[in-house]
């Protein structure tokens, strides 16, 4: 691992600190912190959202299932253009780059993952899949909020960070530590203000000052005053390491370019656990061919760089990947040359060599649910085994009771 | 006695009253109109708040001829980017804020992107809709906005044909619209998509496509019959949950956010007294015991929108429209491009790590006179720093601040040279208080 003295001499090199100055507080917290680092090895968690309903049929192709060309002779895809993976599935061509992961083990494909009374609407399901409570009636935190505290991450300033969105999403909400969301790096810097200019050097906290005050004026006011702090302090700490020019090899999509954003944090050292990228658009009700190869594309592209990326930088077998949707699409393909909202879908998960494979069978297609796949598998198996047997922290919380982990990892 | 009872205190109606009322209602006005609401009381601002300002005529001529060149530049462009530089015009100058507010807070509901409608005019057309009934009636407005070309083409109205019903628009419609999740089935949505088929849009405009009518009969949240749309929309107003999902709406917007649900019922009960008007029905919002209640003040967090659009309002000056609005779109806030149907999360949603560094960096720009245009009218005055530092709280921020922070500001003003320094660091400091992002 990455010793205290290479990381400081890698920031200096990208003048994100001086040496000879005085080291940002959480910075050097984070860094200074061994047991931080230590639980667990170091190891990260990257959650890819494929965001609208991912079309799963047509991402793990069933191609020997005649019902497959059955139920979809206008948007099926031929079996000569799928990537095998076994005698009886392929990858949509445009996923080149997982296939690769897979055929070096790292790459698993959790098949027929969904929840019961599986609900079509994009909101309620995100909400469902975010929450990791099915039957709830409204919605306030998420299964990450709900464990990212004091007690699971002692020491740790930022456990937790978004990239590339517009809002918190309800995964990392309700945490008890403050969670970045940033949705462009450039946007971070702090401009100073006339207050701030007339005090010189001596006015780089006057703003900051506004916000140290701990009570009073009710809880939006301490919510709105803590973030503004934290803010402040994130825009001092990662600014620089983000907007840092240089060649990681991603490619230059929206998710690509998350995806390498995150990468220049765990180089840097940075003590966050998580990280949450989205890709949106997966909601293909008309024409879908187009829009769904593009998306396949820079998923697969982003992850098989940002992957290699990791390789030559030697972290890859501490970051896991894992991708979800809030559901799968419907076996038949409407009138559109579309799919509409369906249930169980796949997910992926990247992990170290020698764990990759298919997970489950591949739902039927013929036994459905209301014209949709049924699931086999609770998403909350999958949350407990990335909580319990990859971060080494109790899902419970998470998930709640009677959701044993996948054993992936 | 519920909380729509009247304000037991009118005569407490003072700069901090007036100062939410007009906030909540607009957003914000300059401290000279405050202290003249104060003067005239309760009903009579409330009575200027329900029905605009009356300008003398040099500004309606100017406000009417600036507000035609630019839409009609926008449209003759078809530009969406001058579009939005028109509603931000109309939004920061407007002498009817409410009028503005009420047609945002029904672009959020009936959440529209120019990003999948792709027409300039049917944008503004809609937003002509949402403007019409901005203080008019809920249950036209239902009705026309089925049949609304720029929603038709939003919710993919064109592919609801009689022998393959498209559900998008009839989903949305109990879901977002009208009544809220858990107030009909999977079999309504898919019966009203039936009701609605033919209902679709030729060469941009409304067309009632006979021949793709499913003229069937329909079983839609228990009634029964050959329903065509309008009954679909009559069916949905009769819902109490309908009456509800607009209150709670109302609620968020000028009280609070997560109202309870006893204020709920009772403010739905209002807007069926009032036979879906809602004028009428916010007039005895603004005038009530809840609207008023220590509770309500400060406990929204501003949109974008309220942040850029009522720092112009409040301070005064000068606004680039067209750098407003690329702001408000980087704080989360695209004007005629929500994120989605279900419009914009709203509250802490508003919230994040880089929303709160742009948002100080707003405080920063707009107050050293840098972009976004030019802030403050007239020469600044020779004050007192802290009588300048509790005047700005007491309009502005509307609460009294703790004594350490108060003391701070006033330091730093006193610190700085010459009036005008004075008078924008006092402005940079109390904009960039945490507590200037709520109202």
């Amino acid at each position: 691992m990455t010793g205290r003295r290479e990381v400081l001499k890698a920031l200096a090199g990208v003048g994100a600190v001086s040496l000879g100055g005085s080291l940002p507080e959480c910075l050097s917290r984070a860094i200074a912190a061994p047991g931080a680092v230590e639980a667990g090895d170091g190891r990260v968690l990257v959650l890819v959202r494929m965001a609208g309903g991912n079309d799963g049929l047509n991402t793990v192709v069933p191609f020997t299932d005649p019902l497959y060309s059955k139920n979809r002779p206008g948007v099926g895809l031929g079996r000569g253009s799928l990537l095998k993976l076994n005698k009886s599935l392929g990858f949509h061509p445009a996923m080149g780059g997982l296939k690769g992961l897979f055929d070096d083990g790292r790459l698993s494909v959790v098949q027929g993952v969904g929840y019961p009374n599986p609900n079509r609407s994009h909101f309620r399901s995100m909400d469902i899949w975010e929450s990791a409570q099915p039957g709830a009636e409204t919605f306030s935190d998420g299964w990450l909020g709900r464990v990212i505290g004091r007690s699971q991450f002692p020491d740790n300033a930022t456990p937790a960070m978004a990239l590339g969105l517009d809002q918190l999403p309800l995964a990392l909400r309700g945490a008890g530590l403050s969670v970045p969301v940033i949705k462009d790096p450039a946007q971070l810097k702090l401009r100073p203000g006339p207050a701030v200019e007339a005090r010189g050097r001596a006015g780089r906290d006057v703003v900051r000052n506004l916000a140290v005050q701990t009570s009073g004026g009710g809880l939006q006011a301490s919510f709105v005053r803590n973030l503004a702090r934290s803010a402040i302090d994130v825009s001092r700490r990662i600014g620089d390491v983000l907007t840092r020019e240089g060649e990681t090899g991603l490619p230059a999509t929206g998710l690509g370019r998350r995806l390498e954003a995150v990468v220049r944090l765990i180089e840097a050292g940075l003590s966050s656990r998580i990280y949450f990228v989205s890709l949106d658009g997966f909601d293909t009700h008309a024409n879908q061919q187009g829009a769904h190869t593009a998306l396949l594309s820079e998923l697969s592209d982003a992850v098989a760089a940002f992957y290699r990326r990791l390789s030559q930088s030697k972290i890859a077998d501490r970051v896991l990947l894992a991708t979800y949707s809030e559901f799968g699409r419907r076996v038949k393909e409407n009138g559109s040359l579309g799919t509409d909202h369906g249930s169980a879908s796949q997910l992926f998960v990247v992990t170290p060599p020698g764990r990759g494979g298919i997970v489950g069978a591949h739902p039927s297609l013929e036994d459905l649910d209301d014209g949709d796949l049924k699931h086999h598998t609770d998403f909350r198996r999958v949350y407990a085994m990335l909580l319990e047997r990859w971060l080494k922290i109790p899902a419970l919380p998470a998930v709640g009771k009677g959701f044993k982990p996948l054993e992936i990892v | 006695m519920g909380s729509l009872s009247r304000w037991s205190r009118p005569e407490a109606f003072d700069i901090a009253a007036a100062g939410h009322l007009l906030g909540r209602a607009g957003y914000g006005v300059r401290s000279d109109r405050l202290e003249e609401a104060v003067r005239e009381g309760l009903d009579r601002t409330v009575e200027r708040v329900l029905s605009g300002e009356k300008p003398g005529e040099m500004f309606r001529e100017t406000f009417r001829e600036t507000d035609a060149l630019l839409k009609t530049s926008a449209l003759e462009a078809d530009s969406i980017d001058s579009l939005k530089a028109w509603w931000a015009f109309r939004l920061t100058e407007s002498p009817h804020p409410l009028e503005e507010r009420m047609t945002l807070m029904w672009h959020d509901h009936f959440a529209t992107s120019y990003q999948k409608v792709q027409s300039v005019r049917m944008m503004a057309d809609q937003n002509r809709l949402f403007r019409r009934e901005a203080l008019g009636r809920f249950d036209r407005l239902l009705l026309d906005v089925a049949r609304d070309p720029a929603m038709l083409v939003w919710l993919d109205s064109n592919l609801n044909r009689k022998r393959q019903p498209n559900e998008n628009f009839s989903r949305e419609l109990f879901e977002l619209f009208g009544l809220g999740l858990g107030n009909y089935t999977e079999k309504d949505i898919q019966e009203a998509a039936r009701a609605f088929s033919g209902w679709h849009v030729r060469h941009g405009r409304y067309w009632f496509n006979e021949a793709q009518c499913d003229r069937g009969s329909k079983q839609v949240l228990g009634k029964t019959g050959a329903f065509g749309g309008e009954d679909v929309i009559r069916v949905t107003l009769e819902q109490p949950a309908c009456s509800r999902l607009i209150a709670r709406r109302l609620l968020e917007e000028f009280v609070a956010p997560g109202p309870k649900p006893e204020q709920v019922e009772e403010l739905a009960g209002r807007l069926k007294h009032h036979r879906w008007q809602l004028r009428p029905v916010l007039g005895e919002l603004f005038r009530s015991e809840l609207f008023f209640a220590e509770r309500s003040r400060g406990a929204r967090i501003k949109s974008p929108i309220e942040l850029v659009v009522g720092t112009f309002r409040q301070l005064g000056g000068t606004a680039a429209y067209s750098s407003m609005v690329e702001l408000t779109a980087q704080l989360g806030q695209d004007l005629f491009q929500p994120p989605s149907v279900k419009g914009w999360d709203g509250d802490r949603g508003w919230l994040n790590t880089a929303s709160m560094i742009l948002r100080l960096n707003f405080a920063s720009e707009v107050t050293g006179g840098r972009g976004l245009g030019r802030l403050g009218e007239g020469a600044a005055r020779e004050m007192k720093s802290a009588a300048r530092v509790d005047g700005l709280t007491r309009s502005i921020v509307r609460r009294p601040l703790i004594a350490s922070t108060r003391g701070k500001i006033i330091r730093e003003v006193e610190a700085a040279a010459g009036a005008d320094r004075q008078r924008r660091v006092a402005w940079h400091m109390v904009v960039s208080l945490p507590e200037y992002q709520l109202g």
